[in-house]
Parts: structure tokens; C-alpha cells; sequence
């Protein structure tokens, strides 16, 4: 983790989306970095604007009707907002990649998967069409397919869901990219499945060094696999943190709460599992104060009314009045 | 969003979203939204109220009057003159909107229930034999030509006036069936009709009360296709001999007129062209606009 | 399990083949989703059914509520037959057992309100008189947590976690004695899932309904279950009380799924067995022992022999194993 320049430079980032009802912030005003090699996790539940973030890096926002309002992103010290498509294109793949969640509609189902990845690789790396199928067949090897000559003939839909996912991610590190996002990738995948893949995932990383930006609603997936987290809600980062202290003693009520309710096997069955009481408000209809005080045990009038910054050391912040575990 | 106080299960997922949005408000908003669309619509519109107004009596109703000159030019008295036997072209003209609003609007919804109904039955059924009847019933349809199917109903009914229409259902529902057919075998699958299953709703409820209102949209855009279709195929129908038998269409106003182009008369032919070609023009870009608003995969 | 009283639910043999086609002609080989399966369930009990997508648990209680027609065996539900009998009798049994949906967006009909929708089964089987009904959807709304204020609403005005409370309310209406909850919060967040699950734990409780509680993943169901079964390629591969299920898994398919599970806790960052491979087709499922293509411990019998079902616990609380290594 180089500590003076990050990869990725997020600042003050903000994006909408135009709806009938009116402007919708999805994302707003975040900042974060990401280091050479890092693994960064972004967590949060449905809408709280974690798969606009890594859509936004991609510059990937549908407009109309979403937009970059304000803000800006540099990978390795270049802005990205504000580029022309074209040169959009010729990052997306080759410095930054990404996988889905679900890896068939990423995937073209009249081409064999090895069309697929040599197109790729000679588009990005002006490889011949042999040399293009050969680094194919090896990158199927690296993500532990096996018998990948074969599966290069193969088409999309005779792969089981996990090896799909192991292609898109053969796909997504072919042109060595420097960053990585992985928009909840193993979620549509099984128990069993899901451990392979996260596996591959964590010895890709080993070997090409590749950062990370992994984007899930798990909290066990980011504890197997990242160094640091950000914990979203409602568009805005509510806490980031390394991952021991994240778990150990969360800041934010909002991440004690979210890691209270995860299931998780226990020695002893609970009564009742801890909740967190209420639901995620509207976008259209956010309060004034902290997006999280009408669910929040410790809210006070301070929280209706003013929203808290996200302040504190260089890698431990919390946007909260009231931190708890302090 | 405030937590509301007796929460018996221990929850307070109570308040709503009052933004969260259906299909058809998105529709609604989609549809305001399209200029195009908007004006197609206040074009229809007019059409509609003059036929309205024939409809009532109030204007066109001396479309069968004998009372001009043979061919005579646009006047005062007639707006775009008179015919071979001194008929004003005008009130016929605007006579034939309403004859085309009536043949467009019975045979769209006709076709459509019945497409909608054996569709719906066709394909909560698929692969028994009620199935197997439908498909069958429709593609013997779908295989004749339909000229001549028109004709041998028009000669089966002997010159009944509405022979026309007949052939037109007969023929219009098959489309409409098949696309129901297709919805309706996606949402047999959907959890809600799995619940009305578990709770023991009779059959034909399912499909009257669960699956078939969840197939308006589907209807709706294609009982907008059938009715610009049914027009343009009165005009050709009248123009062949076989079509509107009581009353004036502006397919036999292009027929007369087939005598007097040659003669250099275009009255007759302007009139009824130019109108029908508005209307089906509007409705047209009325039914597309439709068609996009309501598109569930155009819908972000 | 099988104590002497008669259970409330009684599972035997039950079979759901699909049958798929090969060619025009011909039939080919029928896909077994659910293959032999039996188990008893006790009134106001939860067993908890664990596989991965595609191992045959949903096509498995849909076929115990003859959503699925079942292909052979029998299912007894408060003494009497649910399979083989007619229409008239089904409808009698379809009061007792309900089930509760995955997915709270496809399980409402978008073009009916909350009320039409948890009124339905009343009206359907003619519950109390209808000026009653209203009232009884009151009450039933404010028993999964939702305002009366809302039974003239339709399903998009509610987040997820409110419709599948509506979801619950339906299914509650007609007082059932059993309920297949399929998956019921695999699709909500995080901390709408535990008030979800503490509901259906809470009218467990208070209504003593038996719930036959379907999920893949097993930490949720650790919560809400007494029993808990595991399932592979059609099988129940292990079946036992929750306690000795997650303390000591037997069948070397539940060992790696419960090793499977990510972990939430950055400091204990465990070794997982990672089994190697896909789940195998259940068109053509490998001889002998299902799981032996991916089994860590396979021997030579595995693939030859089925297993039969042994107890690893006592005669009271029987632990069932399908494994050649106890056998």
C-alpha cells in the first residue's frame, strides 16, 4: 500500500439522477482513495449508492437521466470526469475492470468464450489471433478453470454460473488492469461457489497485485477479502476504517447495527436476532439532519437537524455526532 | 420517517414510500414527456370529436344529399365542392371520420377481448389440448389470404352490413392471442399466481382476476395497432366492392373517384386521402408513443 | 423426530420427476428434483432445509403443498392424505398450509390492493361472514406490523420488507397449521432480513404453526430452526436437530457448506474446505452417492453404491446421515 499518491482519488463526488418525482442524489459528496494493490471494500445495503460509485469511476452513469453533478476522479493522477467516451473506452478494460453480478448478461451468448476473451486481448494488447487465443487459454488456467482449452470453445451458457464468473474475471485482469471493481460479484452465486471464487479473487490479487474496489452487501465477503472499508448509507460514506477495527469496535451506530443483524452461525441460538429498527428513508424524501437518526438509538436534536462530516485520523473516520465504542 | 409506535412484531417497517413508482405513473410521465406523442394524441383527439359531432347530428349530415351541380368547384356553400351527382364532398369526408372511428373502435375492441381471452386461456394452458385447439384455430386463419377470406364471409353473410367487420375480428385477434399467450405463460410462473394456486382460487379466476390485468398494457398498445390497421383495411375493402354497405367511408369516396382522376376531378380523392392520412399518421405515432411509455424494458 | 404421537406432518417417499424431452418422440431420461425424500414434522415445529440452487428444495415443498403434482409417494398433513385425493379435499387441507415467497416483487399481484390481497383466501374459502373480513384483515395486518392505514395501497408503494409482510398476512389469513417459507428473506437487506426472521419466529411462537423453512443459506436458518435437513442433487443427504447439525455435521457436503460460509469476523480469516467442481446435472446424476464427484473423502464404494440412511444419534433424537463412511 503505497501511503503518498493513491490509485484512485475520489473527491466530493456527487451524482443524480432526474426522476418524476424530481433530483435524486444518489451519491453524495464522497470522497476516498484507493492505494496501489488495495483491497477496498464498499458496503451498504440496496440504494445507499455503492453500485452508482463504481458505476461513476467506470463513468458508466446512464445519462439522461443520471449525471455527475460535481466532483472528481483521478486514476494515477488523471481526472476522468469529464472525459470524451472514447478515451473512457480505451481506460475501461485496459487500467480499470470490472465484474457483475451476474456475469451472463455480461457475457455475449452468440460468441464461445474464447472469442470473447482473444477479442479482447488483441483489441487492448494488439495480440495476433493465436498468440490471443494462447493467453487466453492461459488466463482461463490462472483463474483455475480447468481443461481451458476446451472451455474456450464452449459457449456462455454451457458453464455453470461460477465458471462464467471465473471467465468475467479472466476477462476483467486479461490487460493487467491496475484497479479492479467487483459490483457483488459472488452474490448470485452459491455458498460453495462463492468460497472458490473469493479464493481466486484473493490469489489474483497475490499474484498481479492488482487494487481492488469490492463492492457487496456482505459483511463476511469484505472480512475475507479487503484491508479497508467504507460503509455507505443513503449516498453519503458514514464510516471508513481498516478492517480489524471495523468489526471490532464499529464508530458509526449505523455499522454496529448492520453487524449485529448479519446472521451468522452461532454456538447458541439467539431469542431474537438484533434488528435495526425502521427502514432506509426515500431519496426523494431525505431528512434534514443524519440520514440515519430517525433509526438511530442515540439520535438527539443536534442529529435532526445538522448533517455530521466524516472527520477523524487519516484511515479511521466517522460521520457521526455521537460515535459509539469511542 | 418516523417509527410509528405499537410495533407487535418488534418492527417498525411501517411507513411508505409514497414515490415508489408503478408502471403506470412511469408510464403516464414517459408519455407527457414525448412531444411527438402529445401532439399525435391532440390530433386523434380532434378526429374524434368531429366524429363525435356527426355521431350527435351536429354537423355532416348532408353527406347523401342530392343538391349541387355534377363536379361542381369549392364553394361557400360546398367546401370542397361536389361529386359525379352533386353530392358535397365535404360532409361526405367528414362523415367517413365517424364511419372510421366506428369500424376503428369495434373492431379493436372486439379483436382485442377476444384475442385477450383466448390468448389468456391458450397459454395459462399450454401444451393441453385447449392449447392445441387455439394454436390450431389461429394458424388456419392466419394461412388463408385475407382478401379472400373478407370475400367468402361477405358472400356467406349474403351483403350483411357488418360482413366486413366480422372478417376483420376473425382475422385481427390472432395477433393480439399470440402476444397474450406469451405474457401470460411468463406471468403463470410468477409467485403471485403460485399464491392464488396454494390458496385455492378456482382456475378461471386466476386467469380473470391475477393474470389477465397484467396484461393491460399489452392490450392497450395493440388495440391501437388494430384500430389504425382496420381502417387502412376499410379503405382498400370499400375500394374493392367489399366493404361499408350502409353510409359513406372514405375507401368509397377513393373509389368514385377512380372515374373522375381521369376526368381531372381530384376533389373526391384529395379529401379523403388527405384526411385518412392524417388520422392514421397521428394514430400511428400515437400507438408508438405508447408503445415506448409502457415498454417495462424502456422503463428505467 | 418420530416420537408416538402423530406428527402434524407426515413426508414419505416422495417423488417429483420432470419429465424432459429428448426428442420429438421420444421421452428422455426425467429430471429428478426431488428423489425419495421423507420426514416427519411435529405441530409448531421448524425444520430448516438447506441445499444450494437447483438441489430440488423449492420444487420439494411445492410439491408437499401439490403446487408441484408429486410424481409418487404420500403426504399426510393432520391425519389425512394431502396426495391422491380430489379436489374437494385438497381444498379442505389447503386451509392448513400456506407458504410464504422469495421474492417480495413477484409475489404480490401488482394490480390488486393489500386488502384484495390478504382478503383473498377469505372470500376463497368462505371464512366467517364477509362484513367479518375486513376487520379480520385489520387484525391480521397489525399482527405481521403494518398499518391499517395501508390495505387500500398497492404492492409498489411498499419497500421489499413491508411486502413480504403482506406476503406473511396472506398466508396467515386462513389460520394454517403449516407453512413452507421459501427463502423468504434471501432477497432483503441485511437489517430487514433479522426483522423479518424474528416475525416468523415471534408467530411460530404465538399461532404454534410448523414451518418447513427453506433456504440456502444455513446461518439463517440456524435462527428459526428445530430440525434442519441438507439436500443434494434431490436427497436428503443429512437430517438431525439444529444443535447437533451445526455442532457436528456428519455428512461431508454439510461440513463444507457450513465451512463455506464467510466469516464475519476479519481476525479469525478461517481455511475454508473449498470443495472443488459444480454441482452435477440432476438430468444425469452420477451413480452411486450424488455428492461423490465433489466429495473430499470419496472412496471406491461411493461410486457404486447408494448410501443408506443411518442414525448417528439415539433413538429420540435420531441425526440420519446418507454416508458411506458411517455405514
Amino acid at each position: 500500500m503505497a501511503d503518498t499518491t493513491p490509485l484512485l482519488e475520489v473527491r466530493n463526488l456527487t451524482v443524480e439522477f432526474r426522476t418524476e418525482h424530481g433530483i435524486a442524489r444518489a451519491v453524495d459528496n464522497i470522497s476516498f482513495d484507493v492505494g496501489f494493490g488495495e483491497a477496498l471494500g464498499v458496503v451498504g445495503e440496496s440504494g445507499c449508492g455503492k453500485s452508482v460509485t463504481a458505476l461513476a469511476i467506470l463513468g458508466l452513469i446512464p445519462s439522461p437521466p443520471g449525471r455527475i453533478a460535481a466532483g472528481s476522479i483521478k486514476l494515477n493522477g488523471r481526472e476522468l470526469v469529464g472525459l470524451p467516451e472514447s478515451k473512457l473506452r480505451k481506460i475501461r478494460g485496459s487500467e480499470i475492470s470490472m465484474i457483475f453480478q451476474e456475469p451472463m448478461t455480461a457475457l455475449n451468448p452468440v460468441f464461445t468464450v474464447g472469442n470473447q476473451m482473444s477479442d479482447v486481448l488483441r483489441r487492448h494488447k494488439g495480440l495476433s489471433r493465436k498468440q490471443a487465443r494462447e493467453d487466453a487459454a492461459e488466463l482461463l488456467r490462472l483463474v483455475g478453470i480447468p481443461d481451458p482449452k476446451q472451455r474456450l470453445r464452449e459457449y456462455p451458457h454451457e458453464l455453470s454460473g461460477g465458471m462464467r464468473q471465473r471467465v468475467m474475471i479472466a476477462m476483467a485482469v486479461s490487460c493487467s488492469p491496475k484497479l479492479l471493481i467487483a459490483d457483488e460479484p459472488t452474490t448470485a452465486l452459491d455458498v460453495t461457489t462463492q468460497a472458490q471464487v473469493l479464493e481466486e479473487i484473493n490469489l489474483l490479487r497475490e499474484k498481479l497485485g492488482t487494487a481492488v474496489l469490492f463492492i457487496t452487501h456482505d459483511l463476511g465477503v469484505i472480512a475475507e477479502l479487503c484491508d479497508r472499508a467504507i460503509v455507505m448509507y443513503c449516498g453519503m460514506i458514514v464510516e471508513e476504517a481498516p478492517i480489524e477495527p471495523l468489526y471490532d469496535r464499529p464508530r458509526h451506530p449505523y455499522t454496529e447495527g448492520l453487524l449485529a443483524s448479519i446472521p451468522r452461525i452461532r454456538d447458541r441460538k439467539l431469542k431474537r436476532l438484533p434488528t435495526i429498527a425502521g427502514m432506509v428513508p426515500d431519496l426523494l424524501q431525505l431528512p434534514d439532519g443524519c440520514r440515519f437518526a430517525d433509526r438511530c438509538e442515540k439520535a438527539t436534536g443536534r442529529c435532526q437537524l445538522e448533517i455530521p462530516t466524516l472527520e477523524g485520523a487519516r484511515k479511521r473516520k466517522v460521520a457521526c455526532f455521537h460515535p459509539v465504542n469511542g | 420517517m418516523s417509527v410509528a409506535g405499537e410495533t407487535l412484531a418488534g418492527a417498525g417497517d411501517l411507513t411508505l414510500r409514497k414515490t415508489r413508482e408503478s408502471l403506470w405513473s412511469k408510464a403516464r410521465y414517459k408519455f407527457r414527456h414525448d412531444v411527438w406523442g402529445m401532439v399525435a394524441l391532440g390530433i386523434v383527439l380532434v378526429y374524434f370529436v368531429i366524429a363525435l359531432g356527426v355521431w350527435l347530428g351536429i354537423w355532416g349530415q348532408g353527406w347523401s344529399a342530392v343538391g349541387g351541380e355534377k363536379w361542381g368547384s369549392m364553394s361557400a356553400e360546398y367546401w370542397f365542392g361536389t361529386n359525379i351527382i352533386g353530392q358535397d364532398v365535404y360532409d361526405r369526408a367528414i362523415y367517413s371520420i365517424k364511419t372510421a372511428f366506428e369500424i376503428g373502435l369495434v373492431v379493436a375492441v372486439l379483436s382485442t377481448v377476444m384475442g385477450a381471452v383466448l390468448g389468456a386461456i391458450a397459454g395459462f394452458f399450454q401444451g393441453s389440448w385447449t392449447d392445441e385447439v387455439i394454436l390450431w384455430l389461429m394458424g388456419v386463419l392466419d394461412s388463408i389470404p385475407f382478401y379472400l377470406f373478407v370475400a367468402a364471409v361477405a358472400f356467406a353473410l349474403g351483403g350483411y352490413a357488418y360482413s366486413m367487420h366480422l372478417a376483420m375480428i376473425a382475422v385481427f385477434w390472432t395477433i393480439t392471442a399470440r402476444l397474450v399467450r406469451g405474457e401470460v405463460i411468463k406471468l403463470k410462473n410468477f409467485e403471485f399466481v403460485e399464491a392464488a394456486h396454494a390458496i385455492g382460487v378456482p382456475h378461471f379466476l386466476i386467469i380473470f382476476r391475477h393474470i389477465m390485468p397484467n396484461t393491460l398494457h399489452i392490450l392497450l398498445v395493440q388495440s391501437t395497432i388494430v384500430f389504425v390497421a382496420a381502417i387502412k383495411t376499410e379503405v382498400i375493402l370499400s375500394f374493392l366492392g367489399l366493404g361499408v354497405k350502409d353510409g359513406v367511408s372514405w375507401g368509397l369516396m377513393i373509389a368514385e373517384s377512380t372515374q373522375e382522376v381521369l376526368a381531372g376531378h381530384f376533389n373526391n380523392f384529395v379529401a379523403a386521402s388527405v384526411l385518412m392520412f392524417g388520422l392514421v399518421m397521428a394514430f400511428n405515432m400515437f400507438a408508438d408513443s405508447l408503445q415506448d411509455a409502457l415498454d417495462p424494458k424502456k422503463v428505467s | 423426530m418420530m416420537n408416538e404421537t402423530q406428527p402434524l406432518l407426515t413426508v414419505r417417499n416422495l417423488k417429483k420427476y420432470f419429465p424432459m424431452k429428448a426428442g420429438m418422440f421420444r421421452k428422455g431420461t426425467p429430471l429428478k428434483a426431488v428423489d425419495d425424500v421423507s420426514f416427519d414434522l411435529e405441530t409448531g415445529k421448524t425444520l430448516g432445509l438447506v441445499g444450494e440452487s437447483g438441489c430440488g428444495k423449492s420444487t420439494l415443498g411445492r410439491a408437499i403443498l401439490r403446487l408441484h403434482e408429486p410424481t409418487s409417494g404420500e403426504v399426510i398433513l393432520d391425519s389425512k392424505p394431502v396426495t391422491g385425493v380430489k379436489h374437494g379435499a385438497l381444498m379442505l387441507q389447503r386451509r392448513k398450509m400456506q407458504i410464504i415467497f422469495q421474492d417480495p416483487y413477484a409475489s404480490l399481484n401488482p394490480r390488486r390492493t393489500v386488502y384484495q390481497t390478504v382478503r383473498e383466501p377469505l372470500d376463497i374459502h368462505k371464512v366467517g361472514d364477509p362484513k367479518e373480513r375486513r376487520h379480520t384483515v385489520e387484525i391480521l395486518l397489525e399482527r405481521v406490523g403494518l398499518r391499517r392505514q395501508v390495505m387500500d395501497r398497492y404492492p409498489h408503494e411498499f419497500s421489499g420488507g413491508q411486502r413480504q409482510r403482506v406476503g406473511i398476512a396472506r398466508a396467515l389469513a386462513l389460520n394454517p397449521k403449516f407453512i413452507v417459507a421459501d427463502e423468504p428473506v434471501s432477497a432483503l437487506d441485511v437489517s430487514v432480513q433479522s426483522q423479518v426472521l424474528n416475525l416468523i419466529a415471534d408467530l411460530q411462537k404465538d399461532m404454534g404453526i410448523a414451518f418447513l423453512f427453506i433456504s440456502h443459506d444455513l446461518a439463517v436458518v440456524q435462527h428459526v430452526s428445530d430440525h434442519v435437513a441438507v439436500m443434494y442433487l434431490g436427497k436428503l443427504v443429512e437430517m438431525g436437530p439444529a444443535a447437533s447439525i451445526y455442532k457436528d455435521p456428519r455428512h461431508p457436503y454439510t461440513q463444507a457448506l457450513l465451512s463455506a460460509i464467510p466469516n464475519p469476523d476479519p481476525k479469525h480469516r478461517k481455511k475454508h474446505v473449498v470443495l472443488s467442481g459444480d454441482v452435477p446435472s440432476p438430468v444425469n446424476p452420477p451413480s452411486g452417492c450424488p455428492f461423490h464427484t465433489r466429495c473430499p473423502r470419496v472412496m471406491d464404494i461411493c461410486k457404486k453404491e447408494t448410501p443408506v440412511q443411518t442414525n448417528q444419534g439415539n433413538a429420540t433424537n435420531p441425526h440420519l446421515v446418507s454416508c458411506h463412511l458411517y455405514s
